[in-house]
């Protein structure tokens, strides 16, 4: 039942006195948009606590559209941490918006974000503590409708008994549409089972409970979905793609957050997509075109952005900055706009060339912390396998270039368990750390004082849908940890660090990346047994996963590991970004051989079908180099 | 806003030259759950915000020149919260007030600005003396037991308590300078407490409250507001008002 809208925050505030940073509950930060008048009101949640939240670019760009709209209000939510939770529970108290305190269950519609996929038992948290039914289809009439949407939204079966209805793509239009379809057809007087109906009308909308799904020989153990029978929906529901990405507000994020929160400044999105078409990268394939935004937009706009909001930092956000057209046009300009203001540019990688040092030197000013650079595989067979398209030289010259430069500490990361691997392409990794560390000293001296060193990251790779690995299987935990212990015994300079991934974390999270909407049983478990906050390294409980995965009958590592033949249907098939399947088959397979595929923002078009699917095209104002 | 980053560092104006704006601020409703190191961020970007021409220290991380009163316990609002702030170049202190008003959430919003010596001492140390009201009740809290319970610590002279793992010990001849407490009319206990503080010692009101009923075999208060409502110097048995006037020399060393 429709909970009152009403403000509680009196109820809660007795309870801040004994929580952690009671600060994540406060609201009324400076930038929020106190005007709640509805009539019509979504509340975004981003399923974490409000410091990891409160950074997320989407849920900063659908609030900004949605309280731009005359009618529509737009709140945000966080999940609050244990301790708070438990008071609330106890005390009664349930979930409640930031900026009106009202009750999540008061909404007309809730809008999660799916960042990653170990989010999923912090979705069910979140819904329980709002009162709301966990699962759509033991919703009342006047519930909320669940919406869903966001980076792992591209296999959210294991999550589709929860969501009412889930937007592919980009959200600017979508959510305004969908608000106002949900609005019009409560207005009507519609049941809740119509609304839904309607809602798979809106382009870009899946509805799960309006698909069946079949299991058979053409398709993996978890099936594949389509229209249940007298439903009018689309067998395949393409994302949407907005074209031109200057058509819509540089600047999203107006909140200036009262307390410190991981990514403290800032951000603005200076392109979407990239078409540089590493293989594992589900990113890049899913939000592709690329569009950028024109420089003169982001500079403008950047700098007023930063006189409202007081910040010291900006960030120049995107998957693949410096591949910018104009990043060097747009460094200078805010380099001029911003000298001595004591205001930093940031920007979130470098490439892995000269150009890439030229740019974090104009952005660093005179500061030189670390460098982070992203060579993924130690070899240049794998690299090519993954198609990362950067050389050894590529390499050496950025490390030679960087320590010329003045920074001393690099940090490289890689990943385990890409498809073809060998112990020579680990023991690969090792000799890479070795060689731009032999460069540092080269450049710099041997001496201990130099300061030179390397650290290494090495993630797990965990095939994700919709990429060209999305049939390869995960690498076995136990193999992992071998090839970890290997990696340990190759590095013997102590000036290298080596840190790595969980591999039970992987685990967990490769299997909810392939699984099916059976999956959803074992999220399920997992959360009755207390399975919170998984993405963080001290709450995540290996253990209670795989209790839920013995209940359930379902065996991680199977599932996590099991290679999908290329013909299969795959659980995810009925959702497309407009990337074509025959395209991603073609890149598996040219990944098999080690033969690599350009971007197609510097060379012809690769057939990936984005744009004749969708509409769009690549939007570039300069030339890329 | 400029600053003359590109100067040689003895061409540098030092601190002390730089005009320095005294600015209260009140600490209230929500915002009174905001930590001091978060507060002093959102300080920094109202600041920022104001676009008054603020100096920034010519340090590695280059850290605007912001000075704060002494930290308030999370929970407890304030009347009389203080910032100082060095500037390139002085700005009418009426027009500053106006500009950090307008960039600054209601919440903290500040209440007055005035010039102060640019030698006078770091307003952490220098801000000794403070006086809070405190509002309590619960379970048998009534005015007589929070002034049985408060002369009960006193007598120990010190009041010794755990602050997450570690204990504390904090001078209550030191740091205690006076109290008093009567009945409200909706039940509860306003208390009013005047504190000092200095070499690292620092009453919380809340701590001393506790213990005080809790010695005398009550339970903590149920509900307990505090509020800090003045902050002053203490300085050769005189006190100073945070905007003056002020003595002509600074016996503690200049920040």
């Amino acid at each position: 039942m429709r909970a009152k809208r009403e403000n509680l925050f009196d109820r809660l505030e007795p309870l801040l006195a004994d929580v952690e940073h009671p600060a994540r509950y406060l609201d009324h930060e400076w930038g929020a948009c106190e005007e709640q008048d509805g009539p019509f009101h979504l509340c975004m949640v981003y399923a974490d606590v409000y410091e990891v939240g409160q950074p997320n670019l989407g849920v900063a760009i659908l609030y900004d559209r949605i309280n731009a709209q005359p009618d529509m209000s737009c709140e945000r939510c966080y999940l609050p941490w244990k301790d708070l939770s438990a008071k609330m529970r106890e005390a009664g108290v349930p979930l409640l918006s930031l900026e009106g305190a009202a009750p999540l269950a008061s909404f007309d519609a809730i809008g999660f974000t799916l960042a990653h996929e170990l989010i999923a038992t912090n979705v069910l948290e979140t819904l329980d503590l709002a009162g709301i039914a966990i699962s759509s289809d033991e919703r009342d009439e006047d519930d909320p409708i669940i919406l869903a949407g966001g980076p792992s939204a591209w296999n959210c079966e294991p999550l589709a008994p929860v969501f009412d209805a889930v937007l592919l793509g980009d959200g600017e239009e979508s959510i305004v549409e969908v608000c106002a379809c949900i609005r019009d057809a409560r207005s009507e007087g519609l049941s809740r089972a119509d609304i839904l109906r309607r809602l798979a009308g809106v382009p870009g909308t899946y509805v799960p409970s309006l698909y069946d799904v079949v299991v058979d020989e053409t398709s993996t153990r978890w099936g594949y979905a389509v229209p249940r029978v007298g439903e009018e929906v689309p067998e395949v529901v393409l994302k949407r793609a907005i074209g031109d990405l200057s058509k819509t507000p540089a600047v999203a994020q107006k909140i200036v957050p009262y307390m410190g929160i991981v990514q403290d400044r800032l951000s603005l999105e200076v392109l979407r997509g990239c078409a540089r078409g590493c293989r594992f990268c589900q990113a890049g394939m899913t939000y592709r075109p690329v569009r950028e935004r024109p420089a003169d937009q982001i500079v403008s706009c950047g700098v007023e952005a930063l006189l409202a909001s007081g910040h010291n930092e900006i960030s120049l956000s995107s998957l693949s900055t410096t591949d910018h057209s104009q990043c060097e046009k747009m460094l200078s300009g805010f380099n001029e706009e911003l000298a001595e203001k004591g205001i930093r540019v940031s920007i979130p990688s470098q490439r892995l060339d000269s150009f890439g040092v030229d740019m974090a030197a104009a952005v660093a000013g005179g500061r030189r912390g670390g460098l982070t650079f992203a060579p993924e595989a130690g070899t240049q067979r794998l690299r090519d396998v993954i198609n990362k398209n950067v050389s050894e030289e590529d390499i050496e010259r950025a490390a030679r270039n960087a320590y010329e430069a003045g920074w001393r500490r690099m940090k490289l990361y890689f990943m385990m368990g890409l498809p073809t691997e060998t112990d020579e392409d680990v023991i690969g990794i090792a000799r890479l750390a070795e060689r731009v560390l032999e460069i540092g000293r080269e450049v710099v001296g041997k001496g201990r004082k130099s300061g030179v060193s390397v650290s290494i990251s090495v993630a797990v790779l965990v095939p994700k849908a919709h990429t060209p690995f999305q049939w390869a299987p995960q690498l076995d935990p136990d193999e992992v940890k071998r090839r970890q212990q290997l990696l340990l015994h190759e590095v013997r300079d102590r000036a290298i660090r080596i840190s790595y991934h969980d591999a039970d974390v992987s685990l967990v999270e490769g299997a909810l990346s392939k699984m099916g909407r059976g999956g959803f049983e074992l999220i399920r478990a997992a959360w009755e047994k207390g399975c919170r906050f998984d993405a963080w390294t001290s709450e995540f409980r290996f253990d209670l996963w795989c209790e839920a995965a013995r209940e359930c009958g379902v065996d991680l590592v199977a599932t996590a590991c099991e290679e999908y033949p290329l013909s299969a249907r795959l659980p995810w098939d009925h959702t497309s970004p407009g990337v074509s399947k025959g395209y991603l088959q073609r890149e598996w397979l040219r990944a098999v051989e080690g033969v690599t595929t350009p971007d197609c923002t510097r060379s012809s078009c690769t057939g990936c079908g984005v744009c004749s699917t969708l509409g769009v095209h690549n939007v570039i104002w300069g030339v890329r180099g | 806003m400029t600053q003359p980053f590109s100067a040689r560092p003895q061409d540098l104006p030092t601190k002390a030259e730089l005009a320095r704006l005294r600015v209260e601020y009140v600490k209230d409703s929500r915002l009174s759950y905001l930590g001091h190191l978060d507060l002093i961020a959102t300080i920094e970007r109202c600041v920022r915000r104001s676009r008054l021409p603020f100096s920034i220290g010519n340090g590695f991380a280059r850290r605007m020149r912001l000075q704060f009163s002494g930290a308030l316990p999370v929970g407890a609002s304030s009347c009389c919260e203080y910032f100082d702030l060095r500037l390139t170049e002085p700005v009418d202190a009426k027009v500053a007030l106006d500009a950090l008003r307008a960039a600054t959430p209601r919440a903290l919003a500040p209440t007055s600005a005035s010039y102060v010596p640019g030698t006078l001492p770091a307003l952490e140390a220098w801000l000794n003396r403070a006086t809070w009201c405190v509002d309590l009740s619960g379970a048998g809290i009534s005015p007589a037991s929070v002034i049985e319970g408060i002369e009960s610590l006193r007598a120990d002279g010190k009041l010794t308590y755990l602050r997450g793992d570690k204990e504390k010990t904090v001078s209550l001849e030191q740091c205690l300078v006076d109290y008093s407490v009567e009945a409200k009319p909706d039940g509860g206990v306003a208390v009013g407490l005047e504190t000092r503080s200095g070499n690292g010692a620092f009453l919380r009101p809340g701590i001393l409250l506790s213990a005080a009923v809790e010695r005398i075999g009550l339970e903590a208060p149920s509900v307990m507001r505090t509020r800090r409502t003045f902050q002053l110097h203490e300085e050769d048995g005189r006190l100073v008002e945070p905007f003056g006037p002020f003595a002509e020399s600074h016996q503690t060393p200049v920040s």
